[in-house]
């Protein structure tokens, strides 16, 4: 079937096409959606052995390996997280289980905890490129040793820059580059695995030792209550908290959830095994075998702050090798630390932007980039306290590491409070997954794993108050201005907040106008397509049906639509879509990311939308074209009038039979077009 | 769902000289629709004009009937018909509604089908044929033609 000739009856209804464009709406297979999240999580390799061996000694490799089996857990509570699907990851998790106050609270706490991943991300990544520079010169014979902790200060103060620039910008970083980055990591693991097991038999080994010894600076404010130094437990969760932080970047996987491809829930499973296995084998394993083969003394002067090229050069083997072992740590860690850097700004920044669709931010916050339509003003502003914080650390993993932790552990305190109490609050809504240890009780399961996570989680959040003294005094005072700041700002915008929480929830869309229909379609490319008419965000039944039912490895999904219109002008680009259709979009977007199917949003502007429906069918050569009962009119009338219009804009035999069908709750009415 | 087998539908068994109106214009919507029933029920006794001109006015109120070819099918699923039944008017001027907010009507065809669901696909059938045969081609082409018998043998061919 073609297009209708701009003789046939219906040419003129379709005034104007405009494809929208929302990034959204294009999924990953969950390979890559473990490989976006490994960039940012499995980046702790590269320094939390080192902060750990500082803090409190030669057993830190059995903690980091503790905290690494210890994410399972945590991606377990990702993963009943994501399957509420309430969007925004832990704020809104928060915000839906314990209210405004407890997300505000659990949002500044993690935002504090982004803006200093950037800067420990890309000063350690500064440390390594220098370490890697120093052993070269080494080898060379130079007497020159250029200073550590100037170049990783200026490397990020450069990387941060330049993400900055790319995050203003709206480049996003493709998940293909982090599968790259992860593939490569994982031969560099393989490499160092191998070399690190030839060593050891050839120098011989022996299991890292399990006392601890504590600095006096890692006891922080414990170190003047003698009870707490007395109780072996306790002991061992300040190693544990001086441990967490091998665990930044983990919530990372609830900002790709959205993206990740149908079928939704098996993939995210696949996903978390995925990270958890990488995780244990790269941060777990190779700080082991740091601890195992390179000499304590060198681990606590020399290789603190890029321990993996530490395991490099005290490998068994001649120079030259050790050299380029270490190089290849360095591209390793250089990309995966700088993945880091922006998955912070892009993490805060969503974040941020979050918090402000709930009106809590004044608008100056929301201003959107004239050119790049991104909240620039958000990014300007975390992107300059990162560059602060780089500038303040003076190039000092350890203090940074030190700093690091409170929002973390603290948002995950109040995200897993939050799914307990989610746990009655919602008790009916169906889950693909719950954490495990769950007692049935009438229609309730109660949350038995969780509530024992919570414990643990409170208890090490609470010993890291009186350990982690930067964490806990620069953690407090910035959860407690941005706290403030929020609150003040949502006062100050409670009008708008208001007008915002009326309108609901808009998703940002990008809007192209194209030339035609044609142009519209141009990028389809699987052997079928179906097109659903949407009309009303509260009447999406048949999208559910089509978008549960398609097979999308074989299946276009075009969701028109139509909006009347009586004058238009032709061809001017659409910066951002009116608000009808937005919130039409917004619905159609999270039906789409739930069911983690790509769709194809098209608006068109249109005096008549069975017109529309048909001349749009045609273009695409659309096998089904699906609609949604009106509630005015009923089925049977739209129907008659569907296939009246068909009849119409019909100029060509088919190609292939036309189904139309009009859907709505268990119900179906149908006509199936054969010539 | 169910599935239907298109096949060319034969207007001639639905329009006889008797039911073609030729006109130069009509007044209203409503007294075209009226003038068609009419025309119908003289063949059909079982069913009152009143009462189907009810039926289809009532269904007229929903969504258009009215395709901007300039044709218009109003129509409506009756309980006393157990076959479909039609009658068609061809006006040389097109009938504008004073509203403004209708199409202009050149060919208007009165469709009646059974109100079983068993004639349901059928019925959409003829929908879609009525409407893919009446393009503005044809349309120029009855709208020419002298008198009733010559359209409804235009119709038949």
């Amino acid at each position: 079937m073609k297009q209708p000739s701009s003789s046939s009856a219906g040419a003129s209804r379709v005034k104007k096409v405009v494809v929208l464009t929302t990034a959204m709406l294009t999924f990953i297979p969950f390979w890559k959606a473990a490989a976006v999240v490994l960039c940012d999580f499995g980046s702790s390799a590269f320094y939390a052995g080192g902060i750990a061996m500082r803090a409190f000694g030669p057993a830190f490799p059995w903690y980091i390996l503790a905290v690494m089996l210890f994410s399972g857990l945590l991606l377990m509570l990702e993963l009943e997280a994501c399957s509420l699907f309430v969007r925004g990851g832990a704020y809104k998790i928060v915000r839906e289980g314990m209210g405004d106050t407890a997300a505000k609270l659990a949002a500044s706490a993690l935002i504090f905890d982004f803006i200093l991943t950037g800067p420990i991300s890309a000063v350690t990544a500064g440390h390594y490129l220098c370490g890697l520079f120093n052993s070269f010169l080494e080898w060379g014979g130079a007497a020159i040793e250029l200073p550590e902790n100037v170049i990783s200060v200026l490397f990020g103060l450069l990387v941060t820059v330049y993400f900055w620039r790319q995050n203003v910008k709206g480049i996003e970083e493709s998940s293909s580059k982090s599968a790259k980055i992860i593939a490569f990591s994982l031969a560099v693991c393989f490499l160092l695995a191998i070399w690190s097991f030839i060593t050891m038999a050839l120098h011989g080994a022996h299991l890292p030792p399990t006392q601890l010894a504590f600095s006096q600076e890692a006891l922080g404010w414990a170190g003047g209550i003698d009870w707490m130094q007395t109780i072996g437990l306790v002991g061992m969760m300040m190693a544990f908290g001086h441990s967490v932080l091998a665990l930044s970047g983990i919530e990372t996987l609830s900002q790709v959830y959205r993206e990740i491809e149908y079928p939704k829930a098996q993939n995210l499973k696949k996903a978390a095994w995925l990270i958890f296995g990488f995780a244990l084998l790269f941060t777990g394993g190779l700080t082991f075998l740091s601890a195992v083969i390179i000499p304590p003394e060198l681990v606590a002067t020399k290789y603190y702050d890029n321990l993996l090229a530490g395991l490099a050069m005290s490998m068994a083997g001649p120079n030259i090798l050790k050299l380029l072992m270490q190089a290849m740590i360095v591209v390793c860690g250089v990309a995966m630390l700088s993945g880091a850097v922006n998955t912070s700004l892009i993490g805060s920044n969503s974040l941020m932007n979050r918090i402000a669709e709930d009106g809590i931010l004044t608008d100056w916050f929301r201003k959107i980039h004239r050119r790049y339509g991104t909240s620039y003003h958000i990014i300007h502003v975390i992107a300059i306290v990162q560059l602060a914080v780089i500038l303040v650390s003076r190039g000092n993993v350890y203090l940074l590491g030190e700093a690091y932790a409170f929002g973390v552990m603290w948002c995950f305190v109040f995200e897993v409070s939050a799914i307990i109490r989610l746990r009655w609050k919602r008790a009916a809504q169906k889950r693909d997954f719950m954490f495990p240890l769950n007692i049935k009780y009438e229609n309730y399961y109660i949350p038995v794993g969780l509530i024992l996570l919570c414990g643990f989680l409170v208890s090490v959040a609470c010993v890291n108050l009186f350990t982690k003294q930067v964490a806990t005094v620069a953690g407090l005072g910035f959860t407690a201005f941005l706290f403030a700041v929020f609150s003040l700002s949502e006062r100050l915008n409670a009008k708008r907040a208001n007008t915002m929480f009326e309108e609901g929830y808009r998703e940002r869309i990008n809007a192209q106008t194209v030339d035609d229909l044609k142009e519209a379609f141009s990028e389809l490319d699987h052997p079928h397509r179906i097109l659903v008419a949407v009309k009303n965000p509260e009447n999406l039944y048949h999208l559910e049906e089509v978008l549960s039912n398609a097979n999308a490895d074989e299946t276009d999904v075009i969701v028109l639509y139509c909006k009347p219109v009586e004058n238009v002008l032709y061809r001017q680009d659409m910066r951002s879509a009116a608000v009808d259709e937005q919130e039409v979009f917004t619905a159609v977007i999270f039906l789409a990311e739930k069911y983690g199917l790509p769709v194809t949003p098209v608006l068109v502007h249109s005096n008549d939308a069975y017109y529309a429906i048909a001349q749009a069918a045609a273009v695409a050569d659309a096998e089904e074209v699906v609609m949604g009962v009106s509630g005015r009119h009923g089925a049977n009338p739209q129907i008659e009038r569907a296939v009246m219009t068909w009849g119409a804009v019909k100029d060509h035999e088919l190609k292939h039979p036309v189904t139309l069908r009009i859907l709505w709750e268990g119900r179906e009415v149908s006509y199936r077009f054969t010539r | 769902m169910s599935t239907n087998e298109q096949s060319k539908i034969s207007l001639g068994s639905l329009i006889t000289p008797a039911r073609v109106l030729l006109a130069e214009d009509y007044p209203s919507k409503k007294e075209l629709i009226s003038a068609l029933v009419q025309a119908v029920c003289r063949d059909y006794k079982q069913l009152d004009p009143a009462d189907v001109a009810a039926q289809v006015l009532k269904r007229e109120e929903g969504i258009s009937t009215t395709l901007d070819t300039g044709l218009s099918i109003p129509h409506a699923r009756l309980e006393e018909l157990t076959d479909f039944a039609a009658a068609v008017a061809v006006l040389r001027k097109p009938l504008r509604e004073t509203s403004g907010s209708e199409l202009p009507i050149r060919v208007m065809f009165l469709f009646l089908s059974p109100a079983k669901p068993a004639f349901f696909q059928k019925h959409l059938q003829i929908l879609s044929a009525l409407a893919e045969k009446f393009k503005p081609e044809f349309i120029e082409e009855l709208a020419s033609l002298s008198n009733a018998e010559e359209v409804a043998l235009r119709l038949a061919r």
